[in-house]
């Protein structure tokens, strides 16, 4: 698998999907927000979002939800299209956009009846219950009576989220959910996220720290400057990325010579080599070495961090743009 | 599940302290004003307010709420429905409550009616509380010999109450249409000072215009021009006419106040 900019890459999967977009964009005024968006949310994933700031997420996920009309491109939201299947899809929905909305002059939990009162699938009699458990799991029982004008960032922000799990869902949408939490709230809604994904909700997490998704994630895609740059399983992206092969031996000169008789190509590094993997695999790598009588302590397959896989995604393009800028520059010179 | 809605909608109303502190001072122009007729009338004056009207109060406490409503129409009944349907669209937008809503999820044109109906309930409400409280302020203050009409004869009791709850309903009635005019204003802004701004200007501009008899032509269109013909209840027997033309110009400003709301919240990105 290959990650490039001009062809996002996407994992083919033929399980369900809970969310789909095709060739989405969406402009204000002049400004292209969205751009051939095609994001495929796989059924039981923990799918994460990541992009710098402005890359789109947000209005990637407001058109999602049908609060936001694309300008173009389709839309499948539990398999139904939006906007017309809204109503039908978005009841097993729970969402946290662009910060918790709640009205300061009430209570957390009057908060969390007004919510519960316009959910279709919570029976009257069940409110309240349903409120106060949501109150529970997002740990707010002490501040659920307080206005909402005092709490906290991060009280706010949990109060979001017993919004979001007022009804048992099956897809969950958290923009940034860990914004202005602590290091302990963070962890909660991690754990939070977990419970969701073993009880088989989809949930989509949208972030821009890294730590956060590589954590909790099973699935990525990645924006830039509104369009998917890559996507498929945390796993597999980021094997594809670090596609090299980390050697300690203490015969450098004697490896060096027989993987450069082997056409490989590596570098001196640390205690060993690092040896590319393009055009050959590790166990050749190793027989090309034991060969050559380079004796070999440990070879590892070198691990791309998340960081490094969305530098890469995200710079290249930046690099690339420089260089076309340049381009035209030269040409105008001449 | 629509009913709840609109419970939901009306007890979030009225848990606004902005909401509590408005119907206050609506309930205290009755008290003033019969407190006013009745230390005018002490003191042998003549008594206040305009002339016709306010001399038929002295001694008819039944008059104080028609005379409360009749007076509060032209401004103040206006700009607390334009808070109202100001909170509604824009202030929710504002808070980030309306998306909220949305992703519930309320169709976009069912969220519009509980907002309407909320609208609806409140003003009637504060209607009702006015002339309630006029009633019982009127003739603590003035006493109670029936209600003597704009056309001299006198009404038991009983029909007197007849014409205030018919009064009631007609100023609740320009109230919502002024209303659904503010909400169409309401969602397509998230600033809710700029619904009253705008609200209370037009109702102002309105009533400026009607003063100037060379724009005799655009009056029938003016929200504001039918206002004074509502005091015919107070006329025996009721000439319905003017009446008639004030709430179906009322009706008018409803439907195209409810018409471009519902246009604009359909379209509009949250």
């Amino acid at each position: 698998m290959t990650t490039s900019t001009s062809a996002p890459v996407t994992a083919p999967s033929k399980t369900a999907v809970a969310a789909r977009t095709k060739g989405l964009r969406k402009e204000y005024g002049s400004t292209v927000a969205v751009d051939r968006v095609d994001l495929e949310l796989p059924e039981g994933a923990v799918l994460g979002m990541l992009g710098p700031n402005g890359s789109g997420k947000t209005t990637t996920i407001r058109m999602l939800l049908g609060l936001v009309r694309p300008t173009q491109g389709e839309i499948e939201l539990l398999g139904r299209p939006l906007p017309e299947g809204a109503e039908q899809a978005l009841p097993h929905v729970g969402a946290l956009v662009e910060g918790p909305g709640f009205h300061p002059f009430l209570s957390g939990r009057e908060n969390l009846v007004r919510c519960a009162a316009f959910e279709p699938l919570l029976p009257r009699k069940e409110i309240k219950q349903a409120v106060e458990d949501a109150i529970e799991r997002v740990g707010l029982a002490q501040a659920a009576h307080r206005r909402y004008r005092g709490y906290s960032l991060g009280m706010k922000q949990r109060l979001g989220l017993a919004a979001a799990l007022l009804v048992p869902r099956k897809l969950v949408v958290l923009d940034e959910p860990t914004n202005g939490l602590d290091p302990a709230g963070t962890r909660e809604i991690r754990k939070i996220i977990g419970d969701l994904h073993a009880a088989g909700s989809t949930v989509l997490v949208s972030s821009h720290l890294l730590s956060e998704v590589e954590a909790t994630c099973t699935h990525v895609a990645v924006l830039h400057r509104g369009t998917v740059v890559a996507q498929g399983e945390l796993t597999e992206l980021l094997q594809a990325g670090g596609s090299a092969l980390q050697v300690i031996t203490p015969d450098v000169e004697t490896a060096l010579s027989a993987l450069r008789q082997a056409k490989i190509s590596a570098r001196p590094l640390g205690d060993g080599l690092r040896v590319e993997l393009a055009g050959t695999s590790a166990p050749q790598v190793i027989e090309t070495l034991v060969q050559g009588g380079a004796r070999v302590f440990e070879a590892t397959r070198w691990k791309t961090g998340l960081e490094e896989l969305f530098a890469r995604l995200t710079e290249a393009e930046e690099a690339e743009r420089g260089m076309s800028a340049v381009d035209t520059l030269d040409g105008g010179r001449r | 599940m629509i009913t709840r809605q609109f419970g939901s909608e009306v007890r979030w109303m009225l848990r606004r302290p902005r909401t509590l502190i408005g119907l206050f001072g609506l309930v205290l122009v009755p008290i003033i004003i019969s407190f006013g007729i009745w230390t005018a009338s002490d003191e042998g004056e003549g008594g206040g307010g305009p002339p016709g009207l306010g001399a038929i109060l002295q001694g008819n406490g039944m008059v104080v709420p028609i005379f409360t409503l009749f007076l509060s129409l032209n401004l103040l009944l206006p700009l607390v429905a334009s808070i109202w349907a100001a909170d509604g669209l824009a202030g929710e937008a504002q808070h980030g409550t309306l998306r909220g809503l949305l992703v519930a999820p309320v169709s976009r044109v069912r969220l519009l009616f509980v907002k309407l109906f909320g609208l609806t309930a409140m003003s009637l409400f504060a209607v009702t509380l006015m002339a309630v409280v006029g009633i019982i302020s009127g003739t603590a203050f003035l006493g109670n010999d029936g209600m003597m009409t704009l056309s001299g004869t006198t009404l038991s009791t009983a029909e007197g109450l007849v014409r205030i709850g018919l009064f009631i309903l007609l100023v609740t009635f320009q109230m919502v249409a002024i209303g659904a005019v503010a909400l169409a204003v309401s969602s397509a802004t998230e600033h809710p000072l700029v619904v009253q701004a705008a609200t209370m200007t037009t109702i102002i501009v309105f009533q400026v215009l009607g003063q100037f008899t060379s724009l005799d032509w655009l009056h029938p269109f003016l929200i504001t021009t039918g206002f004074p013909g509502l005091i015919d209840v107070m006329r025996d027997p009721i000439p319905w006419e003017q009446i008639g033309d004030s709430t179906l110009l009322a009706g008018c400003y409803l439907l195209i106040g409810t018409g471009l709301a519902a246009i604009r919240l359909v379209t509009k990105d949250s």
